[in-house]
């Protein structure tokens, strides 16, 4: 099993993670004064965005589930930690070269300490969300359904998969220089591939099998599961599971097999 | 007693040309990629043994693969044939201010390298004086200001002073000592000499003579990747005068 040896390897190096993640974070709030509400305005007004557009003009609400508002702002969230990750986690070797050249750390940390930077910048904007959702209630358009448990079981598999697609894509953007445009350009398509602006369910038949194949399709499922009564869509969670193990695995995998060309290279 | 580092068979390939110039655009109109296919081994078949408490000298000409040598002791290289083991871990003086981001303040420089070297909290929190007291009062009365304004000599003296409060059994130095005014240079080979005295295994990158010879006690001769003399420092820098100044 190439997973345990590698996991092994992050986990005794956990202090090492916690200092790189704190140093993200304080690098990032020192910049500006509100540093954390620049990380929540930039996707609440994306959403505020996608709400006027298909509430008011294409007049296509029903594409989401009601409140519209709340259904797009936790895809929006969700989906601000999936593309900011996958942005910096492909870079993260080359942005970090002296530290990795200098440091004989286990290289996948670089990865994993982005994801990990990302995801509780993620929690931190669940307030927000969680406000949101109170008003909601509140005025009665909406319920708490038990399975708002899953949201953890979602947050994990997402960093999970985070985890795998930066293994897969960091040292590949080392040795093939175009990829970090080639991610922008597929996360973009990936944006509208996923059910964040209108639900799996409003998707034609065809294309709902297709979006069985996208991981965050079930997670975003999972996310919304204890806010929208309806129906959970079990095929695309269990889907996105077993999508998420094999990303991991064949992430460890490339990265494994081209580590040692990558420390080459940088 | 077992040695502290074993090196066996040790062999690097290198692309001549940098492999990252491989681009989409070529690949989609000519179907292959062009960039140059030639390599060169930067080592190959390099087999030796260290001892703990040994002062190992590294000697030969630029592009002899040294600091390829060193970088694969430190782990940051990993061999494409043989392999090297280490005992124990490494204190690297070879990017000394790798760690160190110019944003941060010079205090929170220190946690932040120091950590990455594998020092807890406290464990800094006790040696944070003697890296800075060791870095002279300068740095002392800057360790709040951001790093970005330290000046060169500054930033390698603070970082010195913290790979060598590190009390790892190995440590290696590439040319380090190059930098920094004399005063601060006598403090280096001071705090060397006591590292050695205190049973630590150096190993040395040098091109002076005096520092080899000062420092080493066994000199390993690597000449195009390959390992040709290995035997006291003495002789091996004569072995090198030979062959560079032969005829």
């Amino acid at each position: 099993m190439i997973l345990l040896p590698q996991v092994r390897g992050v986990v005794r190096h956990r202090q090492v993670l916690d200092t790189l993640v704190r140093r993200d974070l304080r690098v990032r709030y020192a910049r500006s004064a509100i540093g954390y509400l620049w990380t929540i305005i930039d996707p609440l007004a994306m959403a505020l965005i996608y709400f006027v557009v298909f509430s008011y003009i294409f007049k296509r609400g029903s594409v989401g589930y009601q409140p519209y508002v709340l259904f797009i702002t936790i895809g929006v969230l969700a989906w601000q930690w999936f593309s900011s990750s996958v942005n910096e986690t492909s870079r993260s070797l080359l942005a970090e070269a002296r530290l990795v050249r200098s440091t004989n750390l286990p290289r996948p940390l670089w990865v994993v300490r982005v994801v990990i930077a990302k995801g509780i910048e993620f929690v931190l904007s669940l307030p927000v969300l969680a406000a949101f959702a109170l008003v909601f209630i509140l005025r009665g358009e909406t319920t708490i359904h038990y399975r708002i448990v899953l949201v953890p079981v979602a947050i994990i598999m997402q960093a999970l998969l985070l985890v795998g697609l930066g293994l897969l894509l960091a040292p590949i953007t080392v040795i093939f220089s175009d990829m970090p445009r080639i991610v922008r350009i597929l996360l973009r398509m990936g944006f509208y591939a996923t059910p964040i602006i209108y639900g799996a369910h409003a998707a034609p038949p065809v294309l709902q099998k297709v979006l069985l194949l996208n991981p965050m399709a079930g997670i975003l499922e999972m996310y919304r599961g204890g806010f929208f009564p309806q129906e959970l869509n079990i095929p695309s969670i269990v889907s996105a599971g077993i999508i998420t193990v094999i990303t991991l695995i064949s992430g460890t995998i490339v990265f494994k097999r081209l580590e040692p060309a990558v420390l080459k290279e940088i | 007693m077992q040695p502290v580092i074993e090196a066996k068979g040790l062999g690097i390939e290198f692309y001549r040309s940098r492999r990252r110039q491989l681009s989409l655009r070529e690949i989609v109109f000519k179907g292959r990629n062009t960039a140059p296919r030639d390599t060169f081994w930067a080592l190959k078949d390099v087999s030796f043994t260290v001892n703990k408490g040994e002062a190992v000298g590294l000697v030969g000409g630029n592009g002899g693969g040294k600091s390829t040598l060193l970088k694969m002791i430190a782990g940051t290289l990993i061999p494409d044939e043989g392999s090297v083991k280490v005992r124990g871990g490494v204190a690297p003086l070879i990017e000394l201010t790798g760690g160190f981001l110019s944003e941060l303040s010079g205090r929170d420089n220190v946690y932040l390298a120091a950590g990455l070297h594998g020092l807890n909290n406290e464990q800094i929190d006790e040696r944070y004086d003697e890296i800075v007291d060791f870095a002279g009062p300068q740095v002392r009365s800057a360790m709040d200001q951001s790093f970005r304004h330290y000046s060169s000599g500054m930033k390698v003296r603070l970082a010195f002073g913290l790979i060598t409060t590190l009390d790892q059994p190995v440590v290696l130095v590439d040319e380090v000592l190059a930098v920094g005014d004399r005063s601060f240079r006598e403090r280096c080979y001071e705090r060397m000499e006591n590292m050695l005295a205190g049973g630590k295994t150096l190993f040395l990158v040098s091109h002076s003579e005096g520092d080899l010879k000062r420092f080493a006690d066994r000199g390993l001769y690597l000449k195009s990747g390959r390992l040709v003399g290995d035997g006291p420092i003495t002789e091996v820098l004569d072995q090198y005068r030979a062959e560079t100044e032969g005829p």
